[in-house]
């Protein structure tokens, strides 16, 4: 199956890491005895490395011109896994899920290692000595010609040592030009900013200022660039003891991470949140009552809350949106307060992609370098920017995959992966990271900064350049301390005056204001994926098989539909239907969603990749697409969103890998789970939290079974379903910590997916305004595990301490563990998920696998095991020191990346723990109490804030 | 003596009570008749077309288990959070199956059922058949079948044992001792048969062969001494087996506690109902059976009738049974059991639910009339019938109950695969295999304990009986 | 009729008695054959240099920790790298066949290729750190390596084996100062030792399985 070219063996593994040095090989030795291990130690051991332990190393991954800041884990020289920055001041020790998915592409078998040629239509591997003497010369004579017809197409970024490389091009090759391309830009942003200030301005919003936050189509939590700080502050403003508790109010289309948190949501089509501001616009500058109850509640609260609110727009709305938002905003005397502008990086004087493609239509282009990005794949599809490729007689692409782009090319040159460079990038707020590779690379790649610098003749080498960019004139220990930190202390960008300057919007389009639409006037909303992004992440397994928060959908995507225009137009869930756009047309698969707006298809981007690789789909070996283009139907013209959709249902049925059923269609189903999501998933309002603190528990029953003796540690957990968001971080670090193995769209079907932690959500009240709950669900290492007394060979047994330990070397899978466990949190490895990379030739993925944590074979049972060998590690290291582990030092893979900080783990029998004192928070209950087996994970109750006077109005 | 009371003694007098044996049989006869099937050159035309099936679908079995085991248990339709499927349905079914025989062969002797002699043998065979069919799925089913032995109390390096707590566990000894003791049971009967057939063996190598298995029985007082002796015994131990294996059965789901299994009725429920599929499988191959070898004499209608008296007993019981589910489930108050019985009845899984109930409970009280009791194709339907109700009631408790179980985040629905059709289609081919070898190579009658029914076991009585 | 003679009968018995020797003898085969200290203990590669503990930390007396340096902070006790070796032999020995891998691997970078003695099954997690700190001495597991000319496992290192000393470590443990000596005997019983041991330091090692199957 081609998405489990990922997993490496248990035996290669191990055994790869067992020895002292690098490497090691196999041999059988002669007489009765298993085949005998080599040690290969090294000549001269590294200075401060001891084998078999791991080191971490700071270091940041750009995406979109925005860096994550991470600290990465390296076993034996070799990086394992991917975690946030604790020492950064927005990411905070955490990280998204995307960010640690890049662990994974490192080592994937696809990540590109070679250059390829194309040449008259077949394709040739070259090497960078036949490339760089060659491509000299050609520069060479480029430069003779001032750069005449050469073009530089790269991602916007926020790398220093690009931009000057950047300047030294231009005094270099003064006729060149530089275009930027990205497919989900902040480019409504800074035109609205500049429409409203005349300047790009950035946003930066102080959520723990805020007491009513605004989001319209803005998805703070989730695709944000700062959702990590965003969500972080959003929860510590959520707590009940808060004084003043936070109200989020919602107006969107389709369910965004941050809609799933709302108070008050209200599902708007896209176009309809111009009218929609302009009215509380208007309303709040003492206009009569405008329409609608949730307006004007929304605009008593804004009044009264006026420097304690923040209204944020999203990067799909047009720039008249965020213009009226900013001016609302300094009206309401918010700016400065609950949010503060700070530059943003404006791009003139760049080239627009579409007058790129037209100049190579024109045959103007001779020279295109490409840094990375995917445009053949993602560019508007009017540009047809694969044909006006074939003009171009020298294009280059530096890029991670030989992807679509690159096949479009004449040169393919294999980019290094961001472990693997030298370079710099800045977070949201301007705190400028630092990137340095934690391991040489694996095969030849290079950075665009290399690239660049042998455009431009750079004098210094990447390291070089960086550090003179980055920290110039820093003394060396300095420098040491940025290599150490991963980013430059107090390097923040200031904040800046923002003078508002007197603009008028135009009234919206007739249509926006219409309540009723007839098929071909539907509006189709383009939206990037949570797991893919704009489709960069196509070929990574682990996010590909992640379950999108929302629609819990794993490979693939699906235009979502709200109830009532699937009703309308005769379309079913799980069904084929066609969508026209004026000429063109696509076949997607079609969902129903609560929340979704009527009348507004919302399609998630960076699905349906043609050569992504053997897991996002690769034509030329006949591994079949995963998911839908949605770029086929993207044009110039609406890049957000399309306003003349036409829905043509197919009637031809498609199977959608969703990981929870959606089959509870039938009405018993329906009426046991709403049933019973109140009493698992528990949401109460503060109002009534406040009347009565205590949440119903289950009082200890009579057991049968004699009680675990209680003395000595017991480790617990406890998750905050008020904190929780649902973003899948969680799930991320536990795939990487516990080598859990993806297993492919055909077994998610089957329902065989292996994640250790998932992440119920539940839709509970009214479909158009659904509450969304999210509960992420561990193995709650019951005092009395049901699992362990069925188990005929005790191959799951309970330690000292009251973790439920799962013995892989012993279970001999019957499978009757996993039957008997209530919470159906036992996974079964029904084939050999790890079969591909015990093959020849897949040494570098095994070099990926945590080799503290046993890789499961075929036939064998396995679940959370609370990480403990991040137990057994942090034990032992400090009982050699004497001492016991203190609260807070064993932390899980799930609570140690949680953004939002809602899992925390420690010693239930320390009553100062942490998680000792979330156990007896009165909002605490245990699930499914009453079957008495004492989980050891306790939740606390979600709160809603509702604004009373629309408190009835939703379920 | 007073008249009223005479009458009350001449009714109760045994020599009353019809011929368990029809036809002019003599001593003489019987073993011609039942060992002619034997002795014949040749069997039937049918038997040969039958043989050929059901071996073709063993040898399909054997490939169906080397796929399984060559690439794990996900070539089957099991899931989460149906981790259990049709292996273990099927497991169930075939127990079940296996019960009628040392029923018929102890629990009848011990109460002295004469009728049971013309029947027990085939019957005991076929429990051993249904045994092995069913032993086969427990093994293979497992992930990592190669270390399947850890199930044994073996002392080993690791100083490890298996978990006493678990049900499963005790299924393993309780299955096992059920083959055993049936096995033994089977062959004991056997022995003084096997001699006549030696002693009237026309070649050499059925001399030997029969000889070698009939221990050198010479059929000497002391030798029936012993024998009658060692059957009673055997009788009395497999009484409470019968009983047991069952109700161990039942406990893998009522030690649980997944609802729609954690129930205290399971175990005589099980037993009534594997009584029930047990004697209607004896029914379905009985009487083509006695059609083929020509034993109608021997195998009366009598007795396929009483046969169907005890199906339609069972399977009412059976019936009750699915009643007092329900009611309990109600009654219970316990949210998670009471969705999972109306789930059953009117959730995704209804169609197998009601096929369950039409079969177990709807058609058997067609045997409420004689006529239709009588009826050799009526009865042969019925039976059948029940045992495709049999089936469906596993398939429901087991998979019905799992695909929905507490949370419903982590709801399911169980389809199975083709491996798993064949692999079924594979056990129905294996059992029927064993059979028609037995048909064509014992004695397919108890001789010796039909000669005891016969009126000439009893000569010295004035009116020809007793 | 019978084909079988009387005498025949006499075979029964013989038959009998021979089924149920062969039961015990399979049993007993497997139960030998298959036992860790058949297949393991007493294993003792060919090794690429014929490096002699005996000589080194016998004769020579090198502590352990000399070579083996990071036995008492992590899991591994480290094979040395060549540098190690060197260290000596630069000026020791400089023109020694038998040394040769080791002057090659110095001067290649390439490294030595040793043959693992002491193996674990790959799910089985043991620390050095772990048992060294606490008192367990290194000839324990490894036998009186100072007088080994050739590397040689002397323990079944089974799961029984471990378990004996994690549930009765007492006759084991000794005052971790003296872990590395291969010759130390304890004045009193060892049992007594170890008991005052495990009172002093809180020792009670665990038998869950976690510790050392994750």
């Amino acid at each position: 199956m081609s998405s489990l070219i990922r997993e490496p063996s248990d035996v290669s593994r191990r055994r790869f890491l067992q020895v002292m040095g690098a490497s090691m090989a196999l041999a059988s030795a002669s007489g009765c005895h298993w085949e005998t291990e080599e040690i290969l130690p090294f000549q001269r051991r590294p200075e401060g490395r001891v084998p078999g332990t791991t080191r971490r190393f700071a270091t940041s991954i750009e995406c979109s011109g925005v860096a994550a800041s991470l600290l990465v884990t390296s076993y034996d020289g070799r990086p394992i896994k991917i975690e946030g920055n604790p020492l950064h001041p927005l990411d905070r020790g955490a990280a998204s899920a995307r960010s640690q998915a890049a662990i994974l592409d490192l080592y994937d078998p696809d990540h590109s290692r070679g250059l390829v040629q194309a040449f008259e239509g077949a394709s040739y591997p070259r090497s960078w000595k036949e490339f760089d003497p060659w491509f000299a010369g050609h520069m060479a004579q480029v430069r003779a010609r001032k750069g005449a017809g050469l073009r530089i197409l790269s991602e916007p970024s926020s790398s220093l040592a690009l931009a000057s490389l950047r300047t030294r091009l231009a005094e270099l090759h003064p006729q060149a030009r530089w275009v930027e391309w990205e497919p989900c830009a902040r480019t409504n942003k800074i035109a609205g900013s500049k429409l409203a200030f005349g300047r790009a301005l950035r946003v930066q919003p102080r959520i723990e200022q805020v007491n009513t936050l605004v989001c319209l189509d803005a998805d703070l939590f989730g695709l944000h660039p700062a959702a990590l700080a965003n969500a972080r502050a959003f929860a510590a403003r959520r707590r009940p003891e808060e004084a003043q508790p936070l109200r989020l109010w919602v107006v969107e289309s389709s369910l965004s991470l941050t809609g799933a948190a709302a108070d008050q949501r209200l599902a708007l089509r896209d176009e309809q949140i111009l009218p929609f501001l302009l009215a509380l616009e208007a309303r709040l500058a003492g206009g009569k009552a405008a329409d609608g109850l949730f307006l004007e509640s929304l605009a008593d609260e804004l009044l009264a809350q006026r420097g304690a609110a923040l209204i944020a727009v999203g990067p799909r709305q047009p720039a008249a949106v965020h213009a009226l938002a900013h001016r609302i905003n300094a009206n309401l005397g918010n700016t400065g307060k609950t949010l503060l502008y700070s530059e943003e990086s404006d791009p003139a004087g760049v080239m627009e992609l579409g007058e790129l493609a037209r100049e190579m239509e024109a045959g103007a282009v001779e020279t295109l370098v490409v840094l990375g990005g995917n445009p053949v794949y993602d560019a508007p599809c009017e540009l047809e920017f694969r044909r006006a490729l074939r003009h171009v007689p020298l294009a280059l692409h530096l890029s991670h995959y030989r992807d679509e782009t690159s096949r479009a090319c004449t040169w393919h040159l294999p980019r290094a992966h961001a472990l693997e460079s030298w370079g710099d990038c800045a977070s949201w707020d301007g705190t400028r990271c630092l990137q340095q590779p934690l391991i040489d690379p694996i095969f030849p790649r290079r950075t665009p900064l290399e690239l660049l610098g042998a455009i431009c003749e750079a004098k210094l080498g990447a390291p070089e350049l960086v550090r003179a960019c980055v920290a110039p004139g820093a003394s060396d220990e300095q420098w040491k301390k940025i290599l150490h930190d991963g980013f430059v202390e107090g390097s923040a960008a200031r904040p800046v005056e923002a003078a508002l300057a007197s603009f008028s919007v135009p009234a919206p389009a007739p249509r926006a204001l219409a309540k009723e639409l007839r098929n071909g006037e539907l509006e189709l909303v383009f939206a990037p994926d949570r797991n893919l992004y704009d489709g960069r992440s196509a070929n990574n397994s682990w996010l590909q098989e992640t379950p999108d928060a929302i629609t819990k959908m794993t490979w693939g995507n699906a235009a979502i539909f709200a109830a009532e225009t699937a009703a309308a137009l005769g379309v079913e869930d799980s069904t084929l239907v066609k969508l026209k756009l004026g000429t063109r047309e696509l076949e997607v698969a079609a969902t129903v969603l609560p929340g979704q707006a009527t009348g507004s298809i919302t399609l998630h981007l960076g699905h349906g990749r043609s050569a992504a690789g053997l897991v996002g789909g690769l034509e030329q070996e006949n591994i079949e697409t995963v998911g839908f283009d949605a770029y086929r139907l993207r044009s110039s013209d609406a890049l957000d969103r399309a306003g003349s959709l036409e829905v043509m249902p197919t009637g031809k049925s498609w199977q959608l890998a969703r990981t929870t059923d959606p089959a509870v269609t039938d009405s018993i189903g329906r009426k046991q789970m709403e049933g019973l999501v109140e009493e698992l998933a528990r949401v109460r309002t503060l109002a009534d939290f406040r009347k009565e603190p205590g949440s119903e528990r289950e009082s200890e029953h009579e057991s049968l079974w004699n009680k675990p003796v209680a003395e000595g540690v017991r480790w617990g957990m406890a998750i905050d379903l008020n904190s929780c968001i649902g973003c899948n971080a969680c799930a991320l670090a536990c795939q990487a910590e516990n080598n859990v193995p993806v297993v492919g769209r055909e077994q998610v079907i089957r329902g065989r997916e292996m994640s250790w932690i998932r992440i119920d959500r539940y839709f509970t009240g009214p479909e158009r305004s659904p509450r969304v709950r999210f509960q992420p669900l561990t193995c709650q290492h019951c005092e009395s595990a049901p699992c362990e007394e069925v188990c005929p060979v005790a191959a799951t047994m309970h330690s000292a301490e009251g973790l439920n330990d799962m013995v892989y070397n012993r279970c001999i899978g019957t499978r009757y563990c996993a039957n008997n466990c209530p919470f159906k949190v036992r996974r079964f490895n029904y084939f050999n998920y790890h079969k591909a990379i015990e093959a020849e030739g897949a040494e570098v993925q095994r070099m990926l696998y945590n080799p503290e944590v046993t890789i499961r074979h075929r036939g064998v049972m396995e679940k959370c095991t609370f990480c403990v060998q991040r137990i057994q590690a942090a034990k032992i290291h400090a009982k050699n020191e004497g001492r016991a582990p203190a609260d807070g030092e064993i932390v899980t893979a799930c609570q140690q990346t949680c953004p939002t900080q809602a899992i925390v783990f420690g010693d239930l029998a320390d009553p100062k723990s942490r998680v000792a004192r979330l156990h007896a928070e009165s909002r605490g209950y245990a699930m499914l109490a009453e079957l008495n087996i004492g989980p050891r994970t306790t939740y606390l109750e979600k709160l809603v804030n509702p604004h009373p006077a629309l408190e009835e109005h939703d379920g | 003596m007073t008249a009223s009371a005479t009458t009350k003694v001449r009714l109760d007098e045994p020599y009353h009570r019809p011929l368990l044996i029809e036809g002019a049989e003599d001593l003489a006869s019987v073993t011609n008749r039942v060992c002619g099937v034997v002795e014949r050159p040749k069997p039937p035309r049918a038997w040969y077309i039958a043989i050929t099936i059901s071996g073709s679908m063993t040898l399909m079995l054997g490939a169906m288990v080397v796929y399984l085991i060559s690439t794990g248990v996900g070539v089957w339709g099991n899931n989460a959070p149906a981790f259990w499927g049709w292996d273990i349905v099927n497991f169930v079914f075939w127990v079940g199956i296996a019960h009628a025989g040392t029923l018929i062969s102890a629990i009848l002797f011990l109460l002295r059922q004469k009728w049971r002699t013309s029947i027990n043998r085939a019957a005991e065979a076929m429990t051993l058949f249904a045994v092995c069919c069913a032993g086969m799925y427990p093994a293979v089913h497992v992930g990592r079948i190669w270390v399947a032995y850890w199930l044994f109390p073996v002392p080993n390096q690791m100083q490890m044992w298996p978990n006493f707590r678990s049900p499963l566990l005790w299924d393993v000894f309780a299955v096992s001792t059920y083959a055993t003791v049936s096995a033994l049971f089977w062959f004991m009967g056997l022995v003084p048969d096997l001699a006549t057939l030696r002693d009237r063996a026309t070649t050499k190598l059925k001399r030997v062969l029969y000889g070698f298995f009939a221990l050198g029985w010479r059929g000497s007082a002391r030798h029936w001494q012993r024998f009658e002796r060692a059957y009673l015994l055997l009788a009395a131990l497999a009484t409470p087996l019968v009983l047991s294996v069952h109700s161990v059965v039942s406990f893998d789901f009522a030690v649980s506690q997944v609802s729609g299994w954690h129930t205290t009725i399971f175990p005589p429920y099980f037993v009534a109902g594997a009584i029930f599929s047990g004697f209607a499988m004896v029914v379905t191959v009985m009487v083509p059976a006695r059609e083929l070898f020509g034993l109608k004499e021997l195998v009366t209608l009598r007795h396929l009738e009483n046969m169907n008296k005890v199906i339609l007993a069972t399977g009412s019981m059976v019936g009750l049974a699915y009643a007092t589910e329900f009611f309990i489930a109600w009654y219970g108050g316990n949210p998670y059991e009471r969705f999972t019985f109306v789930n059953r009845a009117f959730g995704p899984y209804a169609w197998a639910y009601w096929i369950m109930i039409f079969c177990n409970v709807v058609v058997p009280q067609f045997f409420w009339s004689k006529r239709i009791r009588t009826n050799l194709w009526l009865m042969v339907v019925v039976a059948i019938l029940v045992n495709v109700g049999m089936w469906f009631e596993r398939f429901v408790i087991i998979v019905t109950s799992l695909a929905r179980t507490y949370l419903p985040s982590s709801w399911g629905y169980f389809k199975p695969t083709w491996v798993d059709v064949c692999t079924f289609a594979g056990t129905i081919g294996l059992f029927f295999t064993l059979f028609l070898l037995f048909c064509r190579f014992l004695p397919m009658v108890a001789i010796a304990e039909v000669k005891t029914v016969l009126p000439a076991a009893h000569a010295h009585k004035e009116n020809g009986h007793e | 009729m019978n084909v079988f003679p009387r005498w025949m009968n006499a075979l029964r018995v013989l038959a009998g008695a021979s089924v149920l020797a062969a039961g015990v003898y399979v049993v007993a085969l497997f139960a030998y054959g298959g036992s860790p200290k058949t297949i393991n203990a007493g294993f003792s590669p060919e090794q690429p240099v014929p490096f002699s503990h005996a000589l080194h930390a016998g004769e020579l007396g090198l502590d352990c920790r000399y070579c083996h340096t990071t036995v008492e902070i992590a899991a591994r006790a480290a094979i040395p790298p060549t540098e190690t070796c060197m260290n000596c032999h630069l000026r020791i020995r400089t023109q020694s066949e038998l040394l040769k891998p080791v002057f090659d691997s110095w001067a290649s970078g390439e490294p030595v290729h040793w043959k693992r003695v002491h193996d674990l099954p790959d799910y089985v997690y043991f620390d050095h750190s772990a048992h060294v700190t606490r008192g367990v001495g290194c000839v324990t597991c490894h036998g009186r390596i100072d007088t080994m000319e050739r590397v040689r496992q002397e323990q079944p290192l089974s799961m029984g084996w471990c378990l004996d000393c994690h549930r009765n470590p007492a006759p084991n443990l000794r005052p971790p100062e003296f872990a590395t000596a291969m010759d130390w005997q304890p004045e009193r019983p060892a049992a007594e030792v170890g008991a005052e041991i495990m009172q002093q330091r809180h020792l009670k090692p665990s038998t869950d399985c976690s510790t050392c199957h994750r």
